[in-house]
């Protein structure tokens, strides 16, 4: 008993550390994913047959698809645009011709392209365009369309050769221009991690529960749960944070990830208030667990939605695994101290809150015991 | 299996005999219906909005809701009129007892939707592009899979002090992506062009369905016990 009280002691101790640790790299020492091209203003003024190079990091990916595979590089024509307006996007996208009153279009032939993701499907000059990776584009100014509105945002690539700019079967992309705000990722993709483990560990103690019926799976449990909620929390408010100024709105009610996360902590909220609206603690436990053993069919849901395009259609970027060349080093070593720490505090919060489940146990105990013996 | 048919026809014949759900059903389907006539009036006669839209959204909505309260009351009627504890001492499997119990509620919940799916082609004078077939097909499917994690949930919430409004709160969210969006978008696909376009979406509510379905059986004992 009193291991464990030193044992999380220690453990908050750490975690607060890793996540005061976390808050010095994310802001000192992980990298504004920059775009090369200072200012909308330089490609603006740049003459035709000018070299450009413009590299970013990819935060939306418009197509029907949910990801992009650039076939061929030298059909490939770079255009900028006003990405903020998803909105007008769309009307300008299902026209299939970009509006000029509203878009500012200046495609540049592409003579090289780096960084994405290599498709492994496509073609062998394929790339596979995702949210999240680092997109490299090199290439001469062919022409210029200048529309009355500036408000450059964005940037878009497209299969079609030649002057006119349509959206053909590669689709637009948006890169990444607003990077400071960036940086709630290194808060944003632990938390989510946070609550992913915190609602797995429900599973695994609720199917203890139902196999040993033993109280202290129960507690485990649902002090999971509890937790796992306010990680969902952190993680569904701090989205739409970051895609106000990346998306331009707040919430995207076509994006998979978002309403499957946001179904996720619906169903977990429904798991603590079935708790609440049974008074028998046996039956409370009983029937909770087999609700936490329903309820986690929404976590590989929310988690691999962003993944399961096109069925689910997704601009949420990916991180695990498929992106991680989308990731510089100091950023993969924020990233990866920062999932550290929510995974102590995670360990620290559910440890404590377990101790106060089996305090208040106990006094339930005792209350019965007292009412017994008058 | 034969203990689980014989306690859906059980449960058939009770309700034959009371149709008490049935009616309950009948009416709260045809109110949905009229519900979107009323406040799609306007819109419908304005012809602002695209009835194919219309119906897959609106059909889904009424069949969720209509199944809600048929299983619902499935598991309150067996409370009230304490034949709960019967079925628990009948020398069955519990998982039986699940299975038979999805079964009756599918009949009615099926039976239910053919009606919305005719009222809703009578009050908007909507012939479904010639693809009822495609639409019942789906409704049938979508029915399936509402049905086997609806019958577990409302195992559940049978147990507890506020049953009626728990079982929207727990279920709702678990089958908006499991049913009703790619239902809905199996249905309007239907009606546009056919059954075809839709595999992806039949396969992922067929796939829920078996998930669900594996669960109810394992864990259905638990929920019943005591």
């Amino acid at each position: 008993m009193m291991n464990m009280k030193r044992l999380g002691t220690i453990l908050l101790v750490v975690s607060v550390v890793l996540i005061l640790v976390t808050v010095y790299l994310a802001i000192f020492f992980a990298p504004l994913p920059q775009t090369s091209v200072e200012s909308a203003d330089q490609i603006m003024s740049a003459e035709v047959g000018a070299r450009l190079h413009v590299a970013g990091f990819v935060s939306v990916v418009y197509s029907r698809g949910g990801n992009a595979v650039l076939d061929s590089p030298e059909h490939v024509v770079f255009s900028i645009a006003d990405f903020r307006d998803y909105g007008r996007f769309l009307q300008a996208n299902n026209s299939n011709n970009l509006d000029q009153q509203w878009w500012t279009v200046r495609p540049i032939d592409v003579d090289s392209i780096s960084g994405g993701l290599r498709s492994s499907t496509g073609p062998s000059v394929g790339y596979k365009i995702i949210p999240g990776a680092n997109l490299s584009v090199e290439g001469v100014v062919s022409s210029q369309h200048i529309a009355p509105n500036s408000n450059v945002t964005g940037f878009s690539l497209d299969s079609n050769s030649g002057n006119d700019i349509t959206f053909g079967p590669v689709g637009a992309f948006g890169i990444m221009t607003a990077p400071v705000a960036q940086k709630i990722f290194y808060f944003h993709m632990p938390s989510a991690w946070a609550c992913y483990l915190s609602f797995g560990v429900t599973l695994v103690g609720s199917a203890l529960f139902l196999k040993t019926r033993d109280q202290k799976y129960d507690r485990v449990a649902f002090s999971s749960a509890e937790i796992g909620i306010v990680f969902a929390t952190i993680a569904i408010t701090t989205g739409p944070v970051w895609a106000k100024q990346e998306w331009g709105v707040y919430w995207r009610w076509d994006d998979m990830k978002l309403v499957t996360t946001f179904v996720l902590w619906l169903v977990y909220i429904g798991y603590l208030t079935l708790r609440a609206a049974i008074a028998e603690p046996s039956t409370k436990a009983r029937v909770s667990a087999v609700y936490g053993i329903l309820s986690f069919i929404t976590v590989p849901m929310s988690l691999l939605s962003s993944r399961i395009a096109p069925l689910l259609q997704s601009s949420h970027p990916q991180v695990i695994a498929s992106s991680s060349g989308g990731l510089s080093p100091q950023a993969g070593l924020t990233v990866g101290i920062a999932v550290a720490a929510f995974t102590f505090l995670f360990i620290t919060m559910l440890i404590k809150r377990v101790e106060i489940a089996e305090a208040e146990d106990e006094l339930e105990e005792l209350k019965r015991r007292i009412g017994e013996e008058e | 299996m034969r203990a689980a048919l014989t306690i859906a026809a059980k449960d058939l014949r009770v309700e034959l005999r009371s149709k008490e759900m049935l009616s309950a059903m009948f009416l709260f389907s045809l109110l949905i219906v009229l519900a979107f006539r009323f406040a799609f009036s306007s819109a419908v006669s304005a012809g602002t909005v695209g009835l194919t839209e219309l119906a897959a959204s609106a059909l889904w909505i009424c069949f969720s809701f209509a199944a809600i309260l048929g299983m619902y009351t499935s598991f309150a009627k067996e409370k009230d009129r304490e034949t709960l504890e019967g079925l628990m001492l009948a020398p069955v499997d519990r998982s039986e007892l699940y299975l038979g119990k999805v079964l009756s509620t599918l009949v009615t919940v099926f039976f239910v939707d053919l009606l919305s799916i005719t009222f809703f082609g009578l009050f908007f004078s909507f012939d479904y592009s010639g693809q009822v077939l495609a639409v019942v097909s789906l409704a049938l499917l979508g029915s399936v899979t509402l049905v086997l994690v609806g019958t577990l949930v409302a195992a559940i919430s049978v147990n507890t002090r506020a049953q009626e409004v728990l079982l929207p709160i727990l279920l709702i969210p678990l089958i908006a992506f499991s049913v009703i969006v790619p239902s809905v978008t199996a249905t309007k696909n239907a009606m546009a062009s056919g059954i075809g376009d839709s595999i992806q979406q039949i396969e992922s509510i067929a796939a829920f369905a078996a998930i669900f379905a594996v669960i109810g059986y394992l864990t259905f004992d638990f929920v019943l016990e005591g």
